[in-house]
């Protein structure tokens, strides 16, 4: 009773009154900018030099305003918003006017997630477990090595890290595809032809992201063990005859990695927001260019359905960890 | 007997559950909200191959300009915007006219002529083509365009209803192959919304789209239209779509114009990057590239089988229906004074400028219509002897004549000591680099300056009468290579020179602040692009018109500069009661309104727009470059249908 009434229910009540305060902030943000989705419409089709009559103008941007349901004050949008939000509907997108806002992340997110949950988890994986190992046997040249190629490669742009390996293994050895998810005629089925298509695809964004990821998990893991390691129950350890392996998995990674962890929850729960460089050079599909393009556009309705999830992904992500590192760290107790 | 659940136990159901939720959130749920019914696309059996479903030797590929189509299975292109470049307008779909810029002709597709209108202009007659089929083999007739104005009509959801509801009074088929348009007042452009210029009123299929009970909802998948190719498949996720040649080619006004059309599918593909671009094109993987001017050099010294629409300097495509500069807000001071707008004319040293701007690229004009198709023919020559004996006041009984025949020349030779080599014949010069602009004369602008209360600081600053310093926010979008940057950062760059506080401010939402009034100086075209075929100004002039001018605050319908005069409108009305196919007195009167233009100058031209397009000679040759103009060069532009039956292969 204690653990729900003193930490479990507070922690929930927080949880959805900053989920609360997100959409509604996300709801504000778009409006109070001058990007008017009506006039950026007017303004596409006029820039693309389309012949738009001056006497109907009026007339195009009244229909637009109610196409778009932007007719009546915030506070009967806001409420409208919640009414669909309750039916699992976001609306359409005013751009790509009348595709339903729930179609065009449904389409999207499945490239996302397989692309960026499968990355962060490789990259925090082998970043730490390798980092963690050059932290304990920091003095070793293999050590060393692993730290300067890191030390070369994390503050490299993305974009020209992942550019270099575009021109290496797309251009010059040509072992990979230039651009996109898939080949040129490829349409998505569960045959394994396409699913190898996709991987194939897949390689270099997801290698783009695990080696410059996996560096980072590499460098803050090294420098955690490293401090971990002269801490005075791991001198007591050592000289009291524990084995090297059981001081290293049990004692010193154990404790470095809980920092990581918090890391690697909120990094899942960003991945909502998509990776919008990666997408860029590689073409790739995903969340990240269409929320781009979304807040270029003033597509509230499209900007509200992927920000959404992006708070309650991180949101949770961090409910997650709260009421689960008693289990990774023993000395935390809710009481 | 309850059993506490230990540190381990929770970590494997914790790596469970966290390994289901991942698999679970990988496969596509199902869908809520509207749905829009249509026929599934075309779903290979196997992983098509480039080499397989599409073989290479018969297939173009191109990027499409306006990036990854957000609705990619929605072809209605009545509502919003549906990515038409992708393929749609230009090889699907036919209008009745299209603007070819590149010889300054109309080519009537669906039509087989040009309209005929009352003497009152309130009524016309279109004829259609005869022999022509949708691509579903049901045949066109005068009963789909009453369709088409029937249905946008009724539904005030499609992007034209009000300029329909507004303007006809009735639509009827006179026979199958005619159709007759009665008006609501005198209008003597009114075909003009069928015209394609990037975009006009589309014929639908009538019986397609009379069996929809919504047809604003209507997805419109697969599209059928009139053009040489239909729909073979797209990717749900919008990077490409893929279209095959008609069998029955030959009943498509292409066909039946220019003959068969060669390459046998033509996929548009989307590209998010330009460095992918030309590595794509480099390794053969992409036909036409749209790049900047950087990105075309690079690909040009680097691939043996690309060439650039010009063989040599400037490279450029510099045959644009559109004219680039500088736009002021003459609803705001100091910009509501002629005066102040012709010193930061003269202010400009034109060589500066478009090497700032373009690398000297860029074809000058001095007037409001670009160098290009039929307008240096029947204006800009025509004009010369005019724009050399005018002058503007300068005060105290001095005159000055500002207009400069030696620009062009002056820019060759800053191109030539840069070390670019291209042909110096007289001809190539004018096309190259145009016939003239205007003198830089700080000197003169200084004196306009100092005639309207303008005075300079011990710092050389410029200020205002008022005493305060003159500042000028020049107004531009995010995209620095896009145009209308390139016009700010060059002229910025001048003004500073000349001693005014002028600096760049960049906006996404420039179309909001143009049409509201809120900026000084901008970007955006100094005036409407013209049609970019046929010597009729009405688009260009009519933008300039006093009834669209709202007050600041308000969104014009008009042009941004939010300039008129009593003499254009009289040069407007003029033309909107002249017959738009008499090309003589449609001119006259072109050239009175560019004079009245180019005396208040609302906005200052600079050069036409220009585009760095590579073609990759692998595959497809025959290209219509300047040396060969047969047709626009852009593959995103309505009339690359046109360009297809000309390409050949090279059977690589």
């Amino acid at each position: 009773m204690t653990f729900l009434k003193r930490y479990l229910i507070p922690r929930l009540f927080q949880y959805f009154l900053v989920i609360w305060l997100g959409i509604t902030v996300v709801f504000l943000i778009p409006r109070l900018t001058p990007n008017d989705p009506v006039m950026r419409m007017i303004g596409e089709m006029r820039g693309r030099g389309s012949t738009l009559e001056p006497g109907a103008m009026d007339g195009i941007i009244r229909d637009l305003t109610q196409m778009y349901g932007l007719e009546g004050s915030w506070l009967d949008q806001y409420w409208a918003f919640w009414v669909r939000l309750a039916h699992g509907d976001f609306g359409v997108s005013f751009f790509q006017f009348p595709t339903p806002v729930n179609k065009l992340i449904a389409t999207a997110i499945p490239w996302t997630l397989a692309l960026l949950l499968t990355t962060t988890a490789i990259s925090w994986i082998v970043g730490n477990i390798i980092g963690g190992l050059a932290g304990y046997y920091s003095r070793k040249g293999w050590s060393r090595t692993l730290d300067a190629i890191a030390m070369v490669i994390r503050p490299l742009p993305y974009y020209i890290f992942a550019f270099s390996l575009l021109l290496l293994f797309a251009y010059v050895v040509r072992w990979f595809p230039i651009t996109g998810g898939a080949s040129l005629g490829a349409i998505p089925s569960l045959s394994w032809a396409y699913i190898k298509d996709v991987l194939w695809h897949s390689i270099l964004p997801a290698l783009s992201l695990i080696i410059l990821g996996g560096a980072v998990n590499f460098q803050t893991m090294k420098l955690f063990v490293q401090n971990t390691n002269s801490e005075s129950f791991v001198q007591y350890a050592k000289m009291g005859g524990v084995t090297e392996d059981r001081i290293v998995s049990k004692y010193v990674i154990r404790n470095a990695i809980l920092p990581q962890i918090t890391g690697l929850a909120l990094s899942l729960g960003q991945i909502f927001s998509g990776a919008l460089i990666t997408e860029i050079v590689f073409s790739y599909p995903g969340l990240g260019m269409l929320l781009y393009r979304a807040i270029i556009n003033g597509d509230y309705n499209l900007i509200m359905g992927i920000t959404l999830l992006s708070i309650v992904g991180i949101t949770t992500a961090i409910l997650v960890v709260d009421l689960t590192y008693p289990f990774f760290d023993p000395r935390v107790r809710y009481n | 007997m309850s059993k506490r659940m230990g540190r381990r136990e929770f970590m494997k159901l914790l790596s469970y559950s966290a390994g289901g939720v991942i698999l679970a959130a990988c496969v596509p749920g199902p869908q809520k909200s509207v749905e829009v019914e249509g026929p599934a696309t075309k779903v290979p059996e196997e992983v098509a191959d480039v080499l397989g479903t599409f073989p290479r030797r018969e297939t173009l590929i191109a990027r499409i300009l306006t990036g990854r189509v957000g609705s990619p299975d929605n072809f209605n292109e009545w509502v919003g915007w549906k990515w038409r470049d992708r393929g749609t307008q230009n090889l699907a779909n036919e209008p009745l006219w299209s603007v070819d810029f590149a010889t300054g002709n109309i080519i009537p597709g669906a039509a087989e002529g040009d309209p005929t209108y009352s003497p009152d202009f309130m009524s016309l007659t279109v004829p259609l083509r005869k022999g022509v089929a949708w691509s579903d083999g049901e045949p066109f007739t005068a009963a789909d365009l009453v369709y088409t104005i029937d249905t946008l009509m009724k539904y005030d959801g499609f992007s034209a209803h009000t300029f329909f509801v507004d303007n006809v009074a009735a639509v009827t088929a006179v026979d199958d192959y005619t159709v007759k348009f009665d008006l609501k007042q005198p209008n003597s452009r009114f075909h003009t919304t069928f015209l394609d210029r990037w975009g006009c009123t589309w014929i639908m299929p009538k019986h397609i789209f009379e069996k929809e009970t919504d047809p604003v909802q209507f997805a419109f998948n697969p599209y059928v239209g009139i053009g040489p190719y239909k729909l073979h498949s797209f990717d749900p996720q919008g990077s490409w779509t893929a279209w095959e040649k008609r069998e029955d080619w030959g009943k498509s006004p292409t066909g039946i114009l220019y003959g068969e059309p060669k390459p046998k599918y033509i996929i548009f593909q989307y590209f998010a990057d330009e460095g992918t671009q030309i590595l794509a094109q480099l390794t053969h993987q992409l036909d036409v590239a749209e790049l900047s001017a950087d990105g075309l050099k690079a690909l040009l010294s680097q691939s043996k089988t690309s060439r650039a629409y010009q063989p040599t300097f400037p490279f450029v495509v510099n045959n644009d229906p559109c004219i680039t500069g500088v736009l002021f807000n003459t609803a705001r001071k100091p910009f509501d004074n002629i005066d102040v707008r012709w010193a930061l004319t003269l202010a400009i040293d034109i060589v500066e400028y478009t090497s700032i701007a373009v690398d000297g690229s860029g074809t000058l004009s001095p007037v409001h219509v670009p160098h290009l198709g039929p307008y240096p023919a029947d204006y800009i020559k025509p004009m010369q002897e005019w724009l050399k004996s005018f002058t503007i006041d300068v005060g105290n009984g001095e005159t000055f004549a500002p207009y400069d025949t030696t620009a062009p020349k002056r820019i060759a030779d800053f191109a030539r000591s840069r070390g670019y080599i291209f042909p110096d014949t007289q001809e190539f010069l004018e096309q190259a680099f145009g016939l003239g602009w205007y003198k830089f004369a700080p000197e003169i602008a200084t004196k306009l300056l100092e005639k309207n209360g303008f005075k300079k600081d011990a710092d050389g600053k410029w200020l205002l009468p008022d005493g305060t310093p003159w500042k000028i926010s020049f107004m531009c979008g995010t995209v620095l290579s896009n145009h209308d940057a390139r016009n700010a950062a060059a002229a910025v760059q001048q003004w500073k020179k000349f001693g005014i506080d002028a600096e760049m401010y960049t906006t996404e939402n420039g179309d909001g602040l143009g049409a509201t009034g809120d900026f000084d100086v901008s970007g955006a075209w100094p005036a409407q692009e013209p049609w970019g075929a046929g010597p009729d100004l009405y688009r260009v002039l009519d933008r300039w018109n006093s009834a669209y001018k709202k007050p600041v605050g308000e969104r014009t319908q008009g042009i941004y500069s939010r300039w008129s005069s009593d003499a254009m409108d009289t040069i407007i009305k003029d033309l909107r009661e002249t017959d738009p196919f008499n090309n003589d007195a449609v001119i006259a009167l072109g050239i009175e309104g560019l004079k009245e233009a180019v005396t208040n100058m609302p906005g200052i031209p600079t050069y036409g727009y220009i585009g760095f397009v590579g073609w990759d000679e692998y595959y497809w040759t025959n290209w219509p470059g300047s040396e060969n103009p047969y047709n626009e060069p852009y593959t995103h532009w309505p009339n690359f249908k046109y360009t297809t039956p000309f390409l050949k292969s090279t059977g690589a």
